[in-house]
């Protein structure tokens, strides 16, 4: 899922200082998955701006909404009229969220609510950690399913480097060392020939080094455009 | 409850003004002890800031 955290209150006031009515749309999906911007947490930070603006002096209404997928326009639909009467939206979904009601709404501003964290996974009840930088070339198949890519603190692709200590990352030692993980798992697969398997330089034009990405699949749509 | 107060605590309310407590229905005295504390700690504190009276609507959250 696509992880998020709501941004200081502090920096959210600041945004919005400048309009009156302020609409403060979430998202029914990952970041509802990942307490960040879901319907409960809109109505937590709406009551909480209510109160917070209201001691500050300032006179601002603000109402909320949510959607089950802030990044498809058809959800966002169902919310048109409300955007309509707003000054500002304040978007609690990703940064996909907040640009897709950006391009489907340019006549409003759509303000970000949140910092989109990373791609991961819950670990445990409030615990999420990093499992995939989408890459664009999935390197699984060879890793044991551990993603070096994205849990090794360099993305190297054919071991660890010296600061692997204990099982450990020398960033952080909270961090274990994916590469550790790797040859772990792929002993217990009774498959570490594959660590001997020199990888190439990887071609990261799929990645963010090739700019932004696009998917367009001519199956699927709907009419042929050029 | 440390979230909430820390969301009173970031909206300007103050965390203070929020406690937990646990105990049985068999501890009456204890009851009344916290009862007594949290009143004081609360005349203490002062009205909350949002109770001037200009919104109600706001003042019931």
């Amino acid at each position: 899922m696509i992880v998020g955290e709501q941004k200081p209150l502090d920096e959210i006031k600041a945004m919005i200082a400048d309009y009156e009515k302020v609409l403060v749309v979430g998202c029914g999906t990952c970041v509802t998955v990942c307490f960040a911007g879901g319907e409960k947490e809109v109505g937590i930070l709406v009551s909480s701006l209510r109160m917070a603006t209201k001691l500050d002096g300032q006179n601002k209404e603000i109402i909320e909404a949510t959607v089950q997928r802030q990044c498809e326009h058809e959800y966002n639909e169902e919310v048109a009229e409300r955007i309509k009467e707003a000054d500002v939206i304040l978007s609690l979904a990703c940064g996909i969220g907040v640009q897709t009601l950006t391009e489907q709404f340019p006549e409003k501003l759509t303000l970000p609510g949140l910092n989109t964290t990373f791609l991961g996974q819950p670990m445990e009840q409030g615990v999420w950690s990093e499992r995939c930088q989408a890459c664009g070339d999935c390197v699984l198949a060879f890793t044991g399913g551990i993603c070096p890519i994205a849990r090794c603190s360099k993305s190297l692709l054919n071991g660890p480097c010296g600061g692997s200590q204990k099982g450990k990352c020398e960033i952080d030692p909270n961090i274990d060392c994916a590469w550790q993980l790797i040859y772990d798992r792929l002993k217990a697969l009774d498959n570490l020939d594959l660590m001997l398997q020199i990888k190439p330089v990887k071609d990261w034009s799929t990645s963010r080094d090739g700019g932004p990405r696009h998917i367009i699949r001519e199956d699927l749509r709907l009419e042929a455009t050029s | 409850m440390e979230y909430a107060k820390g969301l009173l605590d970031e909206i300007g309310l103050g965390g203070e003004r929020l406690e937990m407590y646990l105990l049985s229905s068999a501890e009456g005295a204890r009851f009344a002890e916290i009862a007594t504390e949290m009143t004081e700690r609360i005349r203490a504190l002062g009205p909350s800031p949002l109770r001037d009276g200009s919104s109600a609507e706001t003042t019931k959250e």
